[in-house]
């Protein structure tokens, strides 16, 4: 695989170049002192950040339902990120057209939750993927931590050299404007592929004892990049039923617990989700009652993920496993 | 909502208009017998199932939910039956993780078959009921 060694100043004049033209933004992270966040650049990339330490929300949300061509887009995000953002394309709920996605390596994050001190940010990119934090469950079992999604990424070597590699047309693209040749990239890289993790396994009792907190806010749901139904079916009466509707079903069948509903909504949203989570734990994060979501959600959509060999926001090409079929497969599924 | 504490069990079917169902009026008019806590749902065609109807069933209240649909390569709709059985096989694996997987059943049944729609929904039912007790 080729790609080309970049300074810091190469990727500055490389942001300039991209949002001197007319109608074009970039998606990353803004460093403003010790707070670090989403930000949308126009005009100029002044003050932005590779790497950003503190997980809040996943930033494919943002431009979720974003159908407009002719913008030019750039996106500088985790990989995590940039996986969902390939996700909803397949979804059509992106229109990819205008839209550059770069994903750099990522040393893990803290949450944005926990008030730790900011007192001293590194002031380089290297430094984030030394250090030995304090990480959030969700990048301790992380997938992909590597800048090996979208249309670029930009990657460490083992001497924190950094990297950009484009892997596709649009990519190659953007690398062109760059000044320097194309070589080979090292082997070794800062991050590694991460190991497989068994496959998850619980029971209902479990669940429901992590569930007992929950208040059926829907703030994972809200705050789910892949979770994209205009229409959810959560909306309305029909499935956590309230006021009469309420009343007659409780009539109907019996005492329950309250909020009702809540495995109901948690197994059905975990389903629906299952071959698109990228596993970014932004429900856990936008979670109140401190749920761990992302433990059940994680689990289960790799194991699910692992019956089609699929892995969700690998590559633009490979088709969302419910939405096709092979004739031949699966002989065990019947009872 | 677990208030499955009746003595006899109670299973949700979603049948197939075309085969499924078919094959449990067959089974009807041959004056076979199968259990009454088997319920049927006729739907157009088992794809039409989304497993959010599956969850809800068991959430609230049945012991066991049943999928049925023609034979693969049989649809009436050509391929519907093809996107039943990734989405059950998935839904049953993600059931396995939640070691509750004995209450969800996919049956391939076709309209002539009324003799093994009666067996198999009896066997499912028995091992509810055995699994109950």
């Amino acid at each position: 695989m080729k790609g080309k060694k970049l300074k810091n100043s190469h990727l500055d004049s490389l942001f300039d170049g991209f949002l001197k033209e007319e109608g074009s933004i970039i998606l990353g992270f803004k460093r403003d002192g010790n707070a670090i966040g989403h930000h949308i650049f126009k005009g100029s990339a002044k003050d932005y950040s590779l790497i950003n330490p503190f997980f809040s929300a996943n930033g494919a949300i943002y431009f979720r339902r974003l159908f407009s061509k002719g913008a030019k887009l750039l996106f500088i995000l985790r990989p995590c990120e940039i996986r969902a953002y390939v996700e909803l394309t397949k979804l059509t709920q992106i229109e990819r057209e205008g839209i550059v996605a770069i994903s750099v390596d990522c040393p893990g994050t803290e949450s944005e939750k926990e008030k730790t001190d900011r007192a001293s940010l590194p002031e380089d990119i290297r430094d984030y993927f030394k250090g030995d934090n304090k990480k959030r469950w969700a990048c301790i079992n992380c997938r992909e931590k590597r800048g090996v999604v979208g249309d670029a990424g930009i990657r460490l070597d083992r001497d924190y050299n950094m990297w950009i590699i484009p892997y596709t047309e649009k990519g190659e693209r953007l690398i062109e404007t760059l000044e320097g040749e194309l070589t080979d990239i090292p082997i070794d890289m800062a991050i590694s592929p991460d190991r497989q993790t068994d496959s998850f396994k619980t029971d209902m009792d479990a669940l429901r004892s992590d569930l007992k907190r929950c208040v059926l806010c829907m703030n994972c749901r809200d705050m789910c990049p892949v979770c994209y139904c205009v229409d959810c079916v959560f909306n309305g009466d029909e499935y956590l039923p309230r006021g009469d509707a309420l009343l007659n079903k409780v009539l109907r069948t019996g005492s329950t617990d309250m909020p009702q509903g809540k495995e109901l909504f948690h197994l059905i949203r975990m389903y629906h989700v299952s071959q698109t989570c990228v596993g970014c734990g932004a429900c856990e994060e936008a979670c109140p009652q401190d749920i761990p979501l992302t433990k059940y959600f994680k689990g289960i959509s790799e194991r699910l993920q692992g019956i089609f060999s699929y892995m969700s926001g690998r590559g633009f090409d490979e088709a969302i496993p419910y939405t096709t079929f092979i004739e031949d497969e699966l002989k065990d599924a019947e009872d | 909502m677990a208030e499955g504490n009746k003595e006899t069990p109670e299973i949700i079917g979603f049948a197939c208009s075309f085969c499924s169902f078919k094959a449990s009026e067959m089974a009807g008019s041959l004056r076979m017998k199968y259990p009454e806590g088997v319920k049927l749902i006729e739907v157009p065609c088992s794809s039409r199932v989304d497993p959010a109807f599956i969850i809800k069933a068991l959430m609230e209240g049945a012991d066991g939910v049943f999928v049925a649909g023609c034979h693969p390569g049989d649809c009436h709709f050509i391929k519907g039956n093809y996107y039943t059985r990734r989405k059950i096989a998935a839904l049953k694996e993600m059931f396995r993780a939640f070691s509750i997987d004995e209450k969800l059943r996919l049956f391939w049944v076709s309209a002539s078959e009324a003799r093994r729609f009666v067996d198999k929904v009896t066997d499912m039912y028995n091992n509810i009921k055995e699994t109950k007790r």
